[in-house]
């Protein structure tokens, strides 16, 4: 019934087709910077070489024959030593998906090479998608899909067009005619010549409905292990980018804190107990060398060896009505898990390998992760703030001349040593490592301010000492550094702890966020009395009362409601729904869906019957002067947008087809096919439907009629039908 | 179409119609339908081409047209060795005058049987052709217009195809339309039996009609309203020929506007100011056909006629009409 809309030719499409294939490649290309396997400058290349030869689709006919003709021995070849010397195959089979995305970027492609850059884009996406298991991963599948299907519809399309001729392998070295004469820009502008909104919008429907339903599908079958399954993680090793290691130089926690993004998102299942002042104890650090701390020989020996399984079970129970908190930890943190002090139960996804001591609360893996880290602890006291450790306590009961360290070593200098003892001698005679702590720490913030870029005076000895004796600003690191030496020069048991402290609460999917800037380190003493170590942070401006708020009031002191907030509430969404320790969590997303849809309906239902009664109402109202004018004005502004709509650049509404604009003619066409009336009758009907509009007798006159020569004509044969049955 | 067409204008255009029918239908028996054609071509102010065999009235359809029209009629047998003069006509020497003056041909009348066509060389077809395009002659560079209505009937004989030279498809765009006259029904040639006469002269038609009146059913013709979805009809048709892979080349633009020309004359002949989709559907193979030529090469003339007509039958069943 239509005119033909304008069509691209088949240059114009073979053109598309060669867009479509470049961005599915840069695409795909693209996802190997997040996974970390020491393949970004291959990575980089590839992309680039994409990209230049997407922009100049003549640039393929330069390369050289002795390109085309080495490639793929070359490939192998490389493929095979890159397997021989590095040994892992993943980031291997990467890389040989890069340089083959690489060739074809750089080649003509025919039909069979389209569909091949289809499969190996797609399995760059899946295998970063499930290394990293981020939420980028859904969004690149997404418009990874939508291209792959363009492309292929595309490939489909031309491919027919040129009657299923095409050749099977594209021609070297010559320019075909749709590169030849290619323009990106009369291409955009015959794109948007040849775009149907209408097409288009039914498209995106389609393909939202697609989203949909594999969506829904996604959270209905049961879930499996992707990493298990795969086996990808295993071959990908990964070395600590951070500063939360085995040691800390004075300056890595600052460092840290300079990054802004997320380093874990952390559940929490009763949100009434949040604490609002968390510290997220990482790793422990007792001794003091060469101006660092570090974890001792003798402190990692404590950690114990390694085990392997999902759970770990402390043995310590900490009562009942302790919420539940899951950890979601991104990549590249640490591999020193967090956790806020004693637990009964921490439970991975999955077998880990992981060393633990229950008695410092550190649980560290083996490797860092090489993706985002998930786990759940059960039984957790929030408040770390004393830490009792019976094991320390029975060795410092014992102490001797010789034994194991008591944290209380003092490598230093005998000057560096005298003057910490000149140092302890200026805060004053104290009873006890509590009053000591609070002295000390008065005494350091008394004569030290906070800074993020802390200066040694110069001369002789330590550093800490020195800085320690001067009244140079300083972080936390070295705050907490003095404070640990001050108390062991007294005598007292110290250590450092790093980790973090803090973080915000999101307002929109209800969890602590705690980013790379609460990076903290703080200290711990031993206090004898209680047997338990005291966290001393020197740093704490909050008061006390401050500190032990919990719940709403903790949580209010957190919000968080910013941008990023949102966006990443839907990096927590993504954790929730994919990352699972049971099938509750999937049962609870379904029942979600399912009371939302139902809901929705409801709401549905009654704005209508709500709408119905206001419309009611004003319909009862008094026919006024204003009112008529308010409906005249109504009417008007209908008329002028469905004009604009019908008549302007998209024509978002059409009567019908071209030709048929007139919807009176349309009327008069439906007539003249639903009834075989009287010749007069279709004499004017036809000219209503055909005529010069001037000549026209009166529509609704002729309608009438028509209405009426077709009941007659139906009653008759009603009649008729009555009769003979 | 922006002026609106007077009623009675259209009323006095069909009665005029109408009466050259009756007319024409008196010497012309049992062909109704070619006589509504030829009025359609008439109204139209095109030429027409019939081919058909010799002796099934071809001359005496043009020649009752011309009597019922109150036309000058000529009738030119195209030979072999017919030169373009004898169809123009020639500029010759007058002694007494001392100068050269035209001499019309035959072809100076308003309704010229050109006679088997394709028996002259292309020269001759061409001079004719010249006059068919602009109602003028070109004689030493001077320019005589030949009669007002002018309309050609050029006919062929499509079976005896030896020593032939058929006209170019260039020159087959020009007619308007091909008919066919075909046998007469049993009844009506019983009828022609009966009234023996000798030759078409003999035939005794009063005018109905004058030439005025031709001229202003033409005039009218251009303003018959054509609807944009009938202009869409006749567009789709003609593209659709021009994708079918069985026909060497579609119908040219020449071509649509000939239909579409056509078509609102068929309209004024039935007494509308406007044109219906059954117009252009009865036209299409009348005013198609010749300008289409088959992909594959037929052995026969007859057979190539009678399968372009199937294929354009195909085509046009699968266009549905505007509704």
């Amino acid at each position: 019934m239509e005119t033909r809309p304008p069509q691209l030719s088949l240059d114009e499409l073979q053109l598309v087709r060669w867009l479509l294939g470049g961005l599915l490649m840069a695409l795909s290309v693209a996802t190997v910077f997040y996974l970390d396997i020491n393949s970004e400058a291959m990575a980089a290349v590839a992309l680039l070489g994409v990209l230049v030869a997407l922009a100049n689709p003549r640039l393929p006919a330069r390369v050289h024959h002795w390109v085309h003709r080495l490639a793929f021995p070359a490939i192998v070849a490389f493929f095979v030593l890159d397997l021989r010397f590095t040994g892992q195959l993943l980031p291997a089979i990467v890389r040989l998906d890069l340089m083959l995305l690489l060739y074809r970027g750089i080649s003509y492609r025919a039909r069979r090479d389209d569909l091949q850059i289809v499969v190996l884009g797609l399995f760059l996406i899946v295998v970063a998608g499930v290394l990293t298991v981020s939420l980028l991963f859904a969004a690149q599948i997404l418009v990874f899909t939508a291209c792959a299907l363009c492309l292929l519809m595309v490939v489909t399309i031309a491919d027919s067009g040129e009657g299923g001729m095409s050749p099977k392998l594209a021609v070297r070295g010559v320019v075909p005619p749709w590169a030849a004469h290619a323009e990106w820009r009369r291409l955009l502008r015959r794109l948007w010549e040849v775009s149907d909104w209408r097409l288009l919008a039914s498209a995106a429907g389609l393909f939202v409905g697609v989203v949909v339903v594999s969506g829904l599908l996604f959270l209905a079958i049961p879930r499996f292990q992707l990493e298990n399954s795969l086996f990808l993680e295993r071959f990908v090793t990964r070395k600590a980018m951070t500063g939360f290691n085995d040691s800390i130089k004075f300056g890595d926690i600052t460092e840290i804190t300079q990054d802004d993004s997320v380093a874990f998102n952390v559940d929490l299942s009763d949100p009434a107990q949040a604490p609002a002042q968390p510290y997220w104890r990482m790793v422990v650090l007792d001794e003091y060398k060469n101006g660092g701390f570090k974890l001792s020989a003798a402190l990692r020996s404590e950690l114990g060896r390694e085990h392997t399984s999902a759970n770990i079970q402390s043995g310590v129970n900490t009562g009942r009505g302790a919420p539940t908190w899951t950890f979601y930890v991104e990549t590249g943190v640490s591999r020193y898990l967090p956790i806020l002090g004693r637990f009964e139960t921490l439970r991975f996804r999955e077998a880990q390998n992981y060393r633990f001591s229950r008695d410092l609360s550190i649980v560290a893996l083996r490797d860092e992760p090489a993706s985002m880290t998930a786990y759940r602890v059960e039984g957790m006291q929030a408040d770390s703030s004393s830490l009792r450790d019976p094991f320390f306590a029975a060795r410092w009961r014992s102490r001797g001349p010789v034994g194991p360290p008591l944290q209380l070593g003092l490598q230093l200098s005998d000057p560096d040593k005298a003057v910490l003892a000149r140092l302890d001698s200026e805060i004053g005679p104290t009873v006890g490592a509590k009053e000591f702590a609070a002295k000390a720490i008065d005494w350091l913030r008394a004569k030290h301010r906070y800074s993020l870029s802390p200066h040694f005076p110069d001369g002789a000895g330590d550093p800490l000492v020195r800085w320690m004796a001067s009244s140079e600003p300083g972080h936390c690191e070295l705050f907490a550094g003095a404070l640990v030496l001050l108390a062991r020069s007294e005598g007292i048991p110290a250590r450092v702890v790093t980790g973090f402290k803090g973080g915000t609460w999101n307002a929109y999917s209800g969890n602590y966020t705690i980013r790379n800037s609460d990076a903290h380190a703080w200290a711990e003493v031993w206090d004898a009395p209680s047997a338990s170590w005291l966290r001393e942070d020197p740093l704490a401006v909050a008061a006390a009362s401050a500190a032990k708020e919990k719940g709403d009031a903790a949580i209010a002191g957190l919000m968080d409601r910013s941008w990023s907030a949102r966006l990443n509430s839907l990096r927590v969404f993504w954790y929730r729904r994919i990352v699972n320790f049971d099938q509750q969590s999937q049962a609870e997303t379904l029942n979600a869906v399912k009371e939302a849809t139902g809901s929705s309906g409801k709401w549905l239902r009654s704005a209508i019957a709500d709408a119905l009664a206001r419309a009611k109402v004003w319909a009862r109202g008094p026919w006024d002067g204003p009112r008529i004018a308010e409906v005249g004005a109504v009417l008007v502004l209908v008329g002028l947008v469905s004009r604009l709509l019908a008549t302007g650049r998209w024509r978002l509404v059409t009567f019908g087809a071209r030709g048929k604009g007139d919807p009176i003619r349309r009327e008069a066409g439906r007539w003249l096919q639903r009834i075989d009336g009287p010749r007069a009758l279709r004499a004017d009907l036809e000219r209503i439907r055909f005529g010069p509009a001037p000549s026209w007798p009166r529509p609704t006159d002729v309608f009438g009629r028509a209405r009426r020569a077709a009941a007659s004509s139906r009653r008759p044969a009603r009649a008729s039908s009555q009769s003979t049955s | 179409m922006s002026e609106f067409l007077q009623a009675d204008r259209v009323a006095g255009a069909k009665a005029t119609l109408e009466r050259l029918r009756s007319n024409m239908a008196q010497a012309i028996l049992g062909k109704d339908d070619v006589i509504e054609q030829l009025l359609v071509c008439l109204a139209a102010g095109g030429h027409l081409l019939i081919e058909d065999l010799p002796g099934v009235g071809k001359t005496t359809l043009a020649y009752a047209l011309a009597r019922s029209t109150d036309c000058a009629f000529s009738r030119i047998q195209f030979t072999s060795d017919l030169l373009p003069s004898d169809v123009t006509g020639v500029a010759i020497y007058d002694e007494a005058t001392r100068e050269f003056v035209f001499k019309p041909g035959p072809v100076f009348a308003n309704i010229v049987l050109a006679d088997e066509i394709n028996r002259s060389p292309p020269k001759t077809q061409s001079a004719l052709l010249e006059v068919m395009d602009r109602a003028k002659v070109t004689v030493d560079g001077q320019a005589h217009a030949v009669g007002s209505p002018f309309m050609v009937f050029a006919t062929q004989n499509p079976v005896d195809y030896e020593g032939t030279f058929p006209l170019p498809e260039s020159q087959m765009d020009r007619f308007l339309m091909r008919l066919r006259m075909g046998y007469p029904q049993h009844d009506d040639e019983i009828e022609i039996l009966r009234t023996a006469r000798s030759g078409y002269d003999a035939i005794s038609l009063s005018a109905v009609a004058s030439k005025a009146d031709v001229a202003a059913i033409q005039a009218l013709v251009p303003q018959v309203f054509v609807e944009d979805s009938v202009l869409d009809y006749i567009l789709r048709i003609v593209a659709a020929t021009r994708t079918e892979v069985e026909f060497k080349a579609g119908a040219s633009v020449r071509g649509g506007l000939a239909l579409r020309t056509a078509a609102q004359a068929r309209a004024l002949v039935k007494g509308r100011d406007f044109v219906l989709p059954d117009d252009v559907a009865e036209l299409v193979p009348v005013v198609l056909a010749h300008r289409l030529a088959l992909a594959r090469q037929s052995g026969d003339a007859l057979e190539e006629r009678r399968s372009v007509g199937a294929h354009l039958k195909r085509i046009l069943s699968a266009l549905p009409p505007p509704a």
